[in-house]
């Protein structure tokens, strides 16, 4: 077997920040004399990454996804436990291994503001002696791809935030990494930038299989990438597997709606026993139901009630995260569980 | 009705300055190095420069200057530029150029509102700060110390300097509506103001015909004739206080015409 | 190795080309800055004069000797303008605002990338001013043939000593975060600078052409220049830039692993 792409093992990253209590009298005594605030973003923390993976890395805002990000790229160095990024320490930043991976940061631009994106790339390609022929055909393909060309001489000040996206994924790519760091690189972006960015990776991994660790706060990101998923809440792992076991996390029952033309009568016998969630007006109930009931419930309510629209769940990723961040608990319990069995 | 409006705006003016505090006492050692450095080395070099000039003989005499005469000269040339051009309107700048005016154009407190208020913060730190300066020059025994009007009168026009230099250093800061760095401007204005108001060297130094021309420019009125009344000599007074009363009434003009003429160019095409 | 040097040529001069075309394009500060330069030129050398016209002599030096002093510290802010300046500046904003993320993902030297990266072209136009005054007094003190020959050479040599010991205050930033009082520290470093050693005196004299040798970088090269027989602190001068690139070397490591990237 190759060496993984990511080998992390009970990772730390401690920081300190300084309490100051509010106004003048607050800034004057802190002024003197601070006090010192320590936060574990990151706490025991193991992952695994091998060739060819696209893991998606979740959690709510502040859980420590860009923490581990940073680490394994090597900008900051953890406070305890063993990491190594293709075979590498990442925060001795080896010339060699930092030309082998890439970071593109949704919320951070590398592109300089006050020249064209081109300008930019080509400094890129001398950063990474990158050969002309080789940075002219990449640059040809990747901006077909995107459906840039004509963006490249622009000032960067004066592009969109979707198309500046567009060039940050180009300009981390440039040099053909081994592995990708995507941090929210969608974040911010209508739809169909959101669908266009997305399709690219998609395409560029599927070209080059390389390793992507990505992190989204947008399911449609998830669902469409990933085959892996882990999660990370308050600084530790919560889950590590597939997207399809994750789905299934709470349960394998689906979900199903239905919309009336008018308000429906509770004590209708078709619902009895059967676990719904009505809105005000009664005239739309969620069902939640084993998988082998739901074909057959669905044709006879649509045939017994005035039913306007009914859809199934097209993102049970998206119910299940909203569940867990609500209830971080429940990933508590499992792992509890599962250390018992 | 009216006094309740005009009592609530002072309660904003009021937590703007002490939010001002707050930042610029927010990072320790910047403040000792931003304000407390600058003094350091200024009396460092000076004192040495002028001690090797003066060789040991300090009663020699250059251009009416002895030794501890001259300390003093540029002791009081340090007070004056303290509180009376302090102040950088750096955040004004910034606060353009880094579109962060939408705010202001949102809050019911206005822009000139909230850095007026920042200068006065600002201006406090300062007055603070030349207060303990001259207290440690007098625990020296350097200090030469004026009649005490002298010195009210010294204070007083020192401040009404300081508000013409932010009405000039305001006018650099609104400028990043068109230039990209406005500190090129800044650092410029500095520079030639400290040369031609004697803040380097007392004007007496300079060759007379440049002195000439000097006296009918602001310039000398706003280091030169200050530090002359901290030194017991009231030359000028009035012309000095005409002089500075209508350049900071053109100023404060100005720049109410640029901030508006600014503030359509940000909203029409958004920058 | 020679692959190696031309490789950060190579990124060198895009550094230089990317920065012209950014500075280009605000034309009006472009002019501004030259005018800046212009303006600090003939305060400074004003100033001198003007105490001239009153005294004969400074510590021993007369106005000719002292001006060339000065010039040659102009000389020396003036490249010091052109080619790291700004790069201070940008430093203690990335730090700040975490933009220092991507110069460390780069497979170059981190000292390169943060502290060669700005080029500024306008002070360019101010060279041949600053270099012909320096010329001129340096024919009023009668520099020998052997003299304009070393002058080259000492002018990068000063150069290169205050840009290092500028690089070790600068790496503190690491560790305040805010790096607007180091610059200033920076800038009060380069005022000590521009007056020669002897008007400094005692314990403080020792300190900064030992510990902080920031007074061997005008007076070393030029006291050697207007008398051979002060060789010993041109020869200081360069054991102080030896240790000092270690030290850098060191501190920057160091720093580098302080760094916590302000969160985006």
């Amino acid at each position: 077997m190759t060496t993984p792409l990511i080998k992390a093992h009970g990772l730390r990253k401690q920081f300190i920040s300084y309490k100051k209590n509010p106004g003048i009298m607050g800034s004057f005594t802190s002024f003197f004399k601070r006090n010192p605030v320590y936060k574990d973003a990151v706490k025991g923390f193991n992952l695994e990454v091998n060739k060819g993976e696209i893991v998606g890395l979740l959690g709510p805002n502040g859980a420590g996804k860009t923490t581990l990000m940073k680490m394994f790229t090597g900008i900051i160095v953890p406070t305890e436990g063993e990491l190594k990024i293709l075979g590498s320490n990442p925060w001795e930043r080896d010339k060699n291994f930092r030309k082998r991976i890439a970071l593109v940061m949704g919320q951070k631009s590398q592109l300089w503001w006050d020249i064209p994106a081109m300008d930019s790339f080509l400094l890129l390609q001398k950063y990474y002696e990158v050969s002309n022929d080789h940075f002219k055909q990449r640059i040809d393909k990747m901006s077909s791809l995107l459906g840039v060309e004509e963006l490249l001489h622009i000032h960067v000040r004066k592009l969109s935030l979707g198309e500046r996206m567009k060039m940050e994924l180009m300009a981390s790519l440039l040099h053909n990494p081994e592995v990708i760091f995507l941090d929210e690189p969608t974040i911010g972006l209508d739809l169909v930038a959101q669908e266009n960015i997305r399709n690219f990776i998609k395409d560029y991994h599927r070209e080059t299989d390389c390793g992507i660790i990505i992190t989204s706060h947008y399911m449609q990101d998830v669902n469409a990438l990933c085959d892996r998923l882990v999660l990370i809440f308050d600084g530790e792992k919560g889950y590590d597997g597939t997207l399809e076991d994750f789905e299934d996390i709470l349960g394998s029952d689906k979900s199903v709606s239905f919309s009336f033309k008018e308000a429906q009568n509770l004590e209708h016998p078709l619902f009895q026993g059967l676990d719904t969630t009505w809105n005000d007006e009664r005239t739309n109930v969620d069902i939640r139901l084993p998988e082998e009931d739901l074909c057959l419930l669905s044709a006879k309510i649509i045939s017994d009630l005035p039913v306007e629209d009914f859809a199934t769940e097209k993102l049970p990723i998206e119910r299940v995260m909203k569940e867990l961040m609500n209830n971080p608990e429940i990933l508590r319990q499992r792992r509890g569980s599962l250390k018992s069995v | 009705m009216f006094k309740d409006l005009t009592l609530t705006n002072i309660g904003k003016w009021w937590i703007t300055i002490q939010i001002s505090w707050v930042k610029h006492t927010a990072y320790r050692l910047n403040f000792f190095l931003q304000i407390i450095g600058p003094a350091l080395v200024f009396f460092f070099v000076k004192y040495n420069l002028w001690a090797s000039i003066y060789a040991g003989d300090s009663e020699q005499i250059i251009r009416g200057f002895n030794f501890e005469k001259m300390i003093n000269y540029h002791i009081w040339a340090f007070v004056v530029a303290l509180v009376a051009q302090g102040h950088g309107s750096w955040n004004l700048a910034e606060d353009i150029r880094l579109g962060r005016i939408s705010s202001y154009l949102i809050y019911p407190f206005n822009f000139w509102e909230f850095h007026t208020a920042s200068w006065l913060s600002f201006q406090v730190i300062q007055m603070i700060i030349a207060a303990f300066t001259l207290g440690i020059i007098s625990y020296f025994g350097l200090l030469i110390f004026p009649s005490f009007d002298y010195f009210l009168i010294g204070v007083a026009y020192t401040l009404f300097i300081s508000l013409f230099w932010f009405t000039l250093q305001y006018l650099t800061g609104v400028m990043a509506f068109w230039l990209e760095e406005t500190w090129i401007l800044r650092v410029m204005l500095n520079t030639v103001a400290y040369f031609l108001s004697g803040a380097i060297i007392p004007l007496d130094l300079y060759p007379k015909w440049i002195v000439d021309i000097l006296n009918y420019t602001p310039f000398p009125y706003l280091t030169y004739y200050p530090i002359k009344i901290f030194m017991g000599e009231l030359t000028n007074l009035s012309l000095g206080l005409y002089i500075i009363s209508f350049w900071t009434i053109v100023f404060a003009i100005i720049n109410h015409l640029v901030w508006k003429k600014g503030i359509k160019l940000y909203t029409a095409a958004g920058m | 190795m020679l692959k190696k040097l031309s490789h950060y040529w190579d990124v060198y001069k895009k550094f230089v080309s990317t920065s012209v075309s950014v500075e280009t394009s605000f034309r009006t500060s472009f002019i501004l800055l030259i005018f800046m330069d212009f303006f600090f030129f003939f305060s400074s050398i004003g100033s001198v004069s003007f105490i001239f016209d009153h005294v004969v002599n400074i510590g021993p030096w007369e106005k000719n000797q002292l001006l060339f002093f000065l010039t040659f510290m102009l000389m020396i802010d003036n490249l010091h303008m052109m080619i790291f300046s700004q790069s201070f500046w940008e430093f203690s904003f990335h730090i700040k605002t975490g933009q220092l993320d991507y110069v460390i993902l780069k497979p170059m030297n981190t000292i390169f990338s943060v502290f060669f990266r700005h080029f500024r072209a306008s002070s360019l136009f101010n060279t041949p001013l600053f270099l012909g005054y320096l010329i001129y007094y340096g024919i009023q003190v009668n520099l020998t043939a052997f003299d304009w020959v070393m002058l080259p050479f000492l002018i990068v040599l000063s150069l290169a000593l205050l840009v290092v010991i500028e690089f070790i205050l600068s790496t503190s930033m690491f560790w305040l975060t805010d790096g607007m009082g180091i610059n200033f520290l920076r800038m009060q470093m380069q005022q000590l600078a521009r007056w020669p050693n002897f008007i400094y005196q005692g314990l403080i004299r020792k300190v900064l052409t030992v510990v902080l040798p920031i007074l061997l970088v005008g007076s070393g090269p030029v006291h050697f220049l207007l008398d051979k027989n002060a060789w010993q602190l041109l020869a200081t001068m360069v054991v102080a830039l030896v240790i000092l690139t270690f030290v850098l070397l060191a501190t920057w490591k160091v720093g580098l692993r302080r760094y916590d990237s302000a969160s985006s």
